[in-house]
């Protein structure tokens, strides 16, 4: 055995809290003891190769792991997690480098990425993200050694890029590090003026709105204690949309001076955290997934109790012309009379504090559809409120996804997909898909699945690559060959996702697509 | 294409595919960020955008993509990253509930 990949002993890094300390902790002495034996002093005592560059958490992570893995360092759970603090708050990224691409740090599913450059896609995106280069900063000539990397450790990437067909190491080594240097330099202005920020100071009461695809909206309030280096203990307690309550503990900590990463146990289910705190400290948003099936999960957003008055969410955002129904609108420092604009009035006030005002609203047959802003005493929410007559579509979220076979007694778990039923209502122009038209807005659904194409139907597809649960979660089936299916093929398939509601009488439908497929047996944080 | 006959269902398709003026899909297709659209067909994704192209049982040519670094972002490659990778593991269909994922996580 070479290499220590099989340790147990190296669980996830990023969320691994090391001990607490009274202050942001220098670890260049840790730093220079585990990584000086290979890598040279420079002339500023730093270190070759690791002062070229610039990362995220996330991929400072993958970079230790790699050097365990591809090179022999040993590294405790401890040291790892303290590497990644010290390189990320030093060498990280500032928060607009991340603009756009932080749908990887938060593993969105289903994104289709269209990457702005497309030789560079061609060349490096089309084993990994586009995002996983996009969110480095390097010099030229760290880029280029980027591509020696490539061609030493992965001999294919010749395939890979093309090679039989254009003279691909000319790009690689020649061309595309002087257009990575360009596009993602190691030192940008952006960074400079980050490094002088005052420091973050998360410790206090959080007031935070989500929406978990599959089970809806929450709300609650998230304490944070600090206990040294960035690091917080924190309190969670939730109020789903339908009224069900929890609370819950864990921990976090905050990279580079926004970039927090929270680990959370309510009941028996573990949730992670990636947000970026707003430059003003006051806000932060991302996403919250299960730690165990992170395409299972929604946006977050979270801010300061004590932050400047200002309405959170409204849920459900929709209300049909004509009807009545209940109104929650979540906030901060909320006081002062709701106002829904014409046509739609507040007949009840239900409850009402300074975080939560519940109504009971009527809308008028003739209320203007479309979405208005939503009131309360002085401040206000733009297009937070929908009013619709009537649903013409609907559209699944994600229109297009993966999901993988796994476990089956393997070591590998199986990869769910959730969906979201989204309702539309046709525009002025009466077509649908149309630039006019009007998003309603996340409804419960009826849920199936079926075969994709004619190919599916034959290999008899949906019968074989998993089910659709209530609330639109997919559990596909076990990984390994399949006796029962021509040649044992895998349990994989290519599906229709069916969604309906019913609307006056009337089944509303729509439709996406399911690509069940095999485990991937490299799994990094950023993919 | 004249001279050439296909000789197999996904040579079929590419034939039927291209004859129908619908080139892009035998071309690069645009999936999921993350996995790979390399070498038509990807790990996860065939070049009709469905998975009855893929080598399937995946099991039964596993090593066939481990050995060369076929997908090495998706694949524990044996070449350079991980040699031992498959070590416990001498036949992947019998033997694929023994193989890990290479990323340390808890």
């Amino acid at each position: 055995m070479r290499k220590s990949w099989l340790l147990p002993c190296l669980i996830a890094g990023l969320w691994l809290a090391a001990p607490a300390a009274e202050a942001a902790q220098d670890e260049g002495p840790l730093l220079a003891e585990r990584c000086g034996s290979c890598h040279q002093t420079t002339s500023g005592n730093g270190l070759t190769r690791i002062d070229e560059q610039r990362k995220t958490p996330e991929a400072w992570d993958m970079t230790l792991v790699r050097m365990v893995q591809f090179h022999g360092v040993e590294l405790s759970d401890d040291e790892r997690a303290r590497l990644v603090k010290h390189l990320a708050d030093r060498q990280g990224l500032a928060p607009s480098e991340t603009d756009g691409f932080r749908y990887i740090l938060e593993r969105q599913p289903g994104v289709i990425e269209s990457p702005p450059d497309a030789e560079l896609a061609t060349l490096c995106a089309r084993c990994h993200s586009y995002a996983r280069i996009a969110l480095q900063r390097r010099t030229e000539d760290e880029w280029r050694k980027l591509a020696h990397f490539h061609l030493g450790q992965f001999p294919t990437a010749e395939y890979q890029a093309l090679g039989r067909d254009r003279n691909w190491w000319e790009i690689a080594s020649e061309q595309a590090p002087g257009q990575l240097a360009e596009l993602f330099p190691l030192k940008s202005e952006a960074w400079d003026r980050w490094q002088q920020r005052p420091a973050a100071a998360l410790a206090g009461d959080w007031r935070f709105v989500g929406h978990h695809p599959g089970r809806g909206g929450y709300h609650g309030t998230m304490t944070l204690a600090a206990t040294g280096d960035d690091r917080y203990d924190l309190k969670l307690q939730l109020t789903y949309d339908d009224g069900e309550t929890a609370s819950g503990q864990g921990a976090g900590i905050l990279y580079t001076g926004y970039e927090w990463r929270g680990r959370s146990e309510v009941g028996s289910t573990t949730s992670l955290q990636v947000m970026a705190l707003a430059e003003d400290g006051t806000t932060m948003t991302g996403r919250s997934f299960l730690a165990d099936q992170d395409a299972v999960g929604g946006q977050l957003t979270m801010t300061r109790l004590d932050a400047s008055p200002q309405i959170l969410a409204v849920t459900p955002g929709y209300v049909r012309a004509g009807e009545g129904r209940k109104l929650a609108i979540q906030g901060v420092g909320l006081a002062g009379d709701v106002d829904l604009g014409p046509g739609v009035t507040v007949d009840n006030v239900l409850s009402a504090d300074d975080q939560t005002i519940v109504v009971h609203v009527q809308a008028a047959a003739d209320a203007a559809l479309g979405g208005r802003s939503v009131k309360v005493g002085t401040i206000a929410a733009d297009q937070a409120l929908v009013v619709y007559d009537r649903i013409d579509r609907l559209s699944v979220e994600p229109p297009y996804t993966i999901a993988r076979v796994g476990g089956a007694g393997g070591a590998v778990p199986p990869v769910a997909a959730q969906f979201e039923a989204i309702a539309w209502q046709n525009g002025a122009d009466g077509a649908p898909g149309t630039a006019d038209d009007l998003r309603i807005g996340a409804l419960p659904a009826r849920w199936s699945t079926d075969n994709f194409d004619a190919t599916a139907v034959a290999l008899k597809d949906a019968a074989h690559a998993g089910s659709m649960q209530a609330g639109g979660l997919f559990m596909p089936s076990g990984a390994g060959p399949n006796p029962a299916r021509p040649f044992e093929t895998n349990n994989a398939g290519n599906l229709k996702v069916l969604a309906a509601v019913d609307d006056a009488g009337r089944e509303v439908t729509g439709e996406g697509q399911l690509i069940v497929t095999v485990q991937r047996w490299n799994d990094p944080p950023i993919r | 294409m004249k001279h050439l006959k296909p000789l197999n269902a996904k040579a079929r398709l590419l034939e039927e595919a291209a004859a129908a003026g619908r080139p892009d899909e035998v071309q690069l297709m645009a999936t999921v960020a993350g996995c790979a659209s390399t070498l038509d067909p990807g790990w996860e994704v065939d070049p009709f955008g469905g998975v009855a192209g893929l080598c399937q049982p995946m099991e039964a040519d596993l090593y066939g993509c481990t050995d060369p670094c076929w997908w090495p972002a998706q694949v524990a490659d044996t070449l350079n990253s991980y040699p031992d990778w498959n070590a416990e593991a001498p036949s992947a269909q019998r033997d694929w509930r023994v193989l890990q994922s290479v990323f340390p996580k808890k």
